[in-house]
This record gives structure tokens, C-alpha cells and sequence, in this order.
């Protein structure tokens, strides 16, 4: 068993690829949970893991669906009157017919939503600030909101102002100011005489 | 009989193992010599590479070509060039290649952009304002308050063998850095800048790059006297801080703060430069006016996240390569100086 856990970890490294490992790892429990220890070592020494961490969605998916109600057999009914066996392929066919025409529809407002115009970048995601509070959610083009018009516009200005101006903040960083200034931080002072200090090696 | 050949067997080979062992342990000894007194880390740990590499970038000849990845726009390929003349004068040039041409050509610390629409210019600065960061290159040191530096593994880019480093941010309220550099040299052969969930932003893949013996002869050709003045920059009014921003992530400082006048719209706003070394941050302050802004924004731009919000009379804009919560909790930490009167 030792060697298998051994032959597991250099395959977690990308050192070892026999593929009977992983018949073996499907079929053994302790070297599934094993598997999974030393990924989870792995990210957490290479700093990858993540914010949250789910572990084990599959498990909880079955385990829910334990609890989800069964859908029992049909009782005998009315279709099962031998009058009635013409009728029922027809409205069935019928049936199937609502919903292949109702999916169409579905895929033709889809299509409508997916195609319309894209605002101009950087404009085709913004969503409300309010949607944040509780937690990120995906920038997407549904959440844009309507606005009016002459508002967009003025709106676009004014962040472009912004943009333009932060790019411009940047470049001018590094130059030394003239006289310093005290209310002007340390890190200026610092910064001046790294250009002093260039590294001349 | 058995026994015998064994023994015949095992005397050289211990022999041999033993002068492997000696001549190992005596470069180990080397090395360890060498580096006494100067470097407190060992040489295969992160700090080491990035030391390293602050040293390829300021001190060989080399001639890079680039890609610069960002979302939204398309690709852009730059040629970056960096020598060292005979008197120990540092001279770099970035060019972007496609469009009408944008360069920037860096002579000691005189910096001149030469760009479409704008008259050229020149800056006194020790790093070009480019699509990499610049100042992290040359003092990696610099940004230790804020990120850790991890040592991830090995692998091939551009057919080269690279160390890669991931450059993680203390608080987990910055993006962060993946970075690989050349196994040999140290230069940087790609940089990844991810987002917390590890999803790419922002991404500059090295296509090409030369290191020769002298530095490239286009630098030989630069005219010194035709390169534009340095233009000559008003310091900031000495005004009192009106606005303090209680919270700043691990590591970051402000760097600056002026009054001044937006470029598009002439609004007057205060502003504060935030930086931790790696991401410099824009925090702009400004009564709320009803101009468009009154409502709350938040988008992306390229890999900037801009926010914007109104807290009472006061709209606060944050501009940055910042996870928008991050910039938000700046937002929020905004209150009104205890001596303003």
C-alpha cells in the first residue's frame, strides 16, 4: 500500500503515468481521499488555492439526491381506456409540438438578448455598485443597465476624463518635484533618491 | 569466491562516491563563501532569482520582443532594447511595432516619449512608463512589504528553460503575479498578472530574446542633443488633506496627492497616488455634482477596475489593477480629516 501512495504522490508531482494507478485509485477509497490531500497540499504550497474552498460536490449532490422525492410509477387512467389510445398519440404529438415551438421561441428572445449592439468599451460592463456589497458577481452584458441617453454620454466623458487622467498620474510619477512639499509623503523623498541611486553596477 | 569480487567491486566505488562527495561539498563550500555576508538567502529561493533578475535587467545588453495581452484589445507587440555603454551610461528603448509607432528611449535618467498627437517629451525618471512594471524590475526588494514570493517549479518558454515565481499579495487584496525567468540569464520571459481566482488579466509573452556582448548599435545612433527638454514640472500647491483614507491594503502607501484639473471635462478633484511598488493606484475626491456620476459605477477597463461612488456630498472614483472589493473598501474608508475646520 506504501508504494502505491508513493507511486500517487509522484503522479499528484507529473513524475509517474502508469495508468493502472488509476484503476487502482478509482476503486480504493483511502487512495482517493489521498489524491485529494496532496492536491490540496500542493495548491496550498504553491499558494493556489482559492478563496473558498467546495470540497467533495459530487458527494453532496448525491447525498441530495437521497433526499429528493421519488417520481413514482403512473397509475392506470383515463388513457387507458381502449377508446382512447387513438387519441392520445395525437395529443401527444401535439404536446411535443407546444414544446418544440415554445423552445423556439426561448432560442428566439435568446438570440435577441445575445445580439444586441455592444455599447463601446469601456462602457458594455458596468453594472450597480449595489450588486457588490454582498459579493462579486460575474461582469456580463445583462447586467448593464439602462440608462438615458444624454446621461450615458455625459456619463462616458467623464469616466474617460478619469481613465485619461490616471494614465497620465502614472507616467508623471517618477519625476521629481522641484521643492518638496510637507504635506508630501515620504515615499517621494524615497523615490528621488532612487533616481539617484540607479543601479550603476 | 562471491564475497571477494564484491568487496573488489565496492573499494572504487566508494572511492569514486567519496570524491563526489568531497568535490560536491566543497562547491557547495564555494558558493557559500561567496555569498557570506551578502545574501541572507539561499541560492535556488525566490528572493535569489529575483535578485538575479534585477541584476540581467540593469546590467546586460539584451534585446527583447514582446506581446502584451489585454482583454478587450488587441494584441500589441513591442521591442524592448536595454545596453550598457563603455562609461557605465544606461540607454533603453521600447517601441511598439504595430500602428503609427509610439517609442520611448531612456539615457541614464532622461526618459523621452515620442508619441502620435503629442508634441515629444522628456521626463526625468530612472524608468520608462511601459506595459510591464518597470520600478519592480529593477528593485524587486522594494515590494516585499506588500506580496510574497513563491517558488513554483520549472518549465519551457519561448524554448527556453524558465523559473517560474508567483508573486502573491500579502492580504489577498491584490492581484497577483506569475512570472518566469530565464533559467540562464534571468531575464523575464513571461509575466501573467491574475486575478484572486488564478484567471488571467493580463499577460506579456516574450517571443525573442538576444543577449549580446556590446549593446545594440541603435543606441550608437541616438543624438543626445536632439532629444527633447526635460519638461520642468510645477510641484503641488501645499494644501492641508481634507479627505483621509483610513484603510489601504498591506504594504500600500500614499505617494502623492495634489489638486488638479481633469483633462476632458476641466473638473477640479483631489487626488492621491497609492502604490505598493507593483500597482499604483488613483484615488480621485470631488464634491458630487449632478453630471453623470451621480449614480454608482463599476467597470473594467483593460485590466483597470474603475469605481466609482458617491458617499454624501463627497464622489470618490478609484482607478486601478485592483479586485473591485479591494477598491471599494478604499472607497468606503474615505472620511473627512479630524482638522479641517
Amino acid at each position: 500500500m506504501s508504494q502505491k501512495i508513493e507511486n500517487l504522490s509522484a503522479w499528484v508531482d507529473g513524475e509517474y503515468q502508469q495508468h493502472q494507478l488509476l484503476d487502482e485509485l478509482k476503486s480504493s477509497e483511502l487512495l482517493a481521499q489521498k489524491w485529494q490531500r496532496y492536491h490540496l497540499i500542493r495548491d496550498g504550497l504553491r499558494k493556489e488555492l482559492p478563496e473558498q474552498l467546495n470540497f467533495d460536490i459530487a458527494a453532496n449532490v448525491a447525498a441530495a439526491m437521497e433526499f429528493e422525492p421519488s417520481i413514482l410509477a403512473p397509475k392506470k387512467s383515463w388513457r387507458d381506456l381502449p377508446l382512447m389510445t387513438s387519441v392520445v398519440p395525437f395529443a401527444k404529438q401535439g404536446g411535443q409540438m407546444a414544446v418544440a415551438a415554445s423552445v423556439a421561441v426561448a432560442m428566439i428572445i435568446g438570440v435577441q438578448q445575445f445580439n444586441q449592439p455592444e455599447l463601446d468599451q469601456p462602457f458594455n460592463s458596468a453594472p450597480s455598485i449595489l450588486g457588490i456589497q454582498g459579493g462579486l458577481s460575474p461582469v456580463s452584458l445583462e447586467q448593464t443597465r439602462t440608462l438615458p441617453r444624454t446621461d450615458v454620454s455625459e456619463q462616458r466623458r467623464v469616466i474617460n476624463a478619469y481613465l485619461n487622467d490616471h494614465k497620465q498620474q502614472l507616467r508623471f510619477k517618477a519625476v521629481p518635484l522641484e521643492e518638496q512639499a510637507d504635506s508630501v509623503p515620504h515615499k517621494i523623498s524615497q523615490q528621488n533618491d532612487n533616481v539617484e541611486n540607479t543601479p550603476q553596477k | 569466491m562471491k564475497t571477494r569480487r564484491k568487496n573488489n567491486l565496492r573499494g572504487p566505488l566508494r572511492q569514486i562516491l567519496l570524491i563526489c562527495l568531497l568535490s560536491f561539498g566543497v562547491a557547495v563550500h564555494g558558493n557559500e563563501l561567496q555569498d557570506n555576508g551578502v545574501k541572507p538567502y539561499p541560492s535556488d529561493s525566490a528572493q535569489a532569482w529575483l535578485d538575479k533578475m534585477s541584476d540581467a535587467h540593469s546590467t546586460l545588453n539584451y534585446s527583447i520582443s514582446f506581446v502584451l495581452l489585454k482583454p478587450g484589445v488587441d494584441s500589441q507587440p513591442y521591442l524592448w532594447r536595454h545596453g550598457v555603454d563603455s562609461n557605465g551610461e544606461i540607454m533603453e528603448q521600447l517601441n511598439l511595432l504595430n500602428g503609427p509607432g509610439r517609442e520611448v528611449v531612456r539615457i541614464g535618467n532622461k526618459v523621452s516619449y515620442f508619441e502620435p498627437n503629442v508634441p515629444p517629451y522628456s521626463l526625468q525618471s530612472s524608468v520608462i512608463n511601459g506595459p510591464f512594471p518597470s520600478d519592480f524590475f529593477q528593485q524587486p526588494e522594494e515590494v516585499r512589504a506588500s506580496y510574497d514570493f513563491v517558488m513554483v517549479g520549472r518549465s519551457r518558454i519561448s524554448g527556453r528553460a524558465a523559473q517560474q515565481i508567483r508573486v502573491v499579495s500579502k492580504d489577498k487584496t491584490r492581484f497577483g503575479m506569475n512570472l518566469w525567468l530565464d533559467q540562464e540569464t534571468g531575464l523575464m520571459l513571461k509575466l501573467n498578472l491574475v486575478d484572486l481566482n488564478g484567471q488571467l488579466l493580463e499577460q506579456i509573452q516574450v517571443t525573442a530574446c538576444q543577449v549580446t556582448e556590446q549593446p545594440d548599435p541603435f543606441f550608437a545612433k541616438i543624438e543626445l542633443a536632439v532629444l527633447p527638454d526635460v519638461l520642468k514640472m510645477r510641484p503641488p500647491h501645499d494644501n492641508k488633506p481634507i479627505w483621509n483614507i483610513s484603510y489601504l491594503p498591506v504594504g500600500m502607501i500614499e505617494i502623492k496627492r495634489d489638486v488638479h484639473r481633469l483633462p476632458i471635462t476641466g473638473q477640479s478633484v483631489e487626488y492621491v497616488m497609492l502604490s505598493d511598488g507593483l500597482v499604483d493606484v488613483s484615488v480621485y475626491m470631488r464634491e458630487a455634482q449632478n453630471d453623470g456620476l451621480s449614480q454608482d459605477i463599476l467597470l473594467r477597463h483593460e485590466s483597470d477596475t474603475l469605481l466609482t461612488r458617491s458617499q454624501g456630498p463627497l464622489n470618490v472614483t478609484v482607478i486601478g489593477k485592483l479586485p473591485p472589493k479591494t477598491a471599494n473598501d478604499i472607497a468606503n474608508s474615505i472620511r473627512l480629516a479630524p482638522n479641517y475646520d
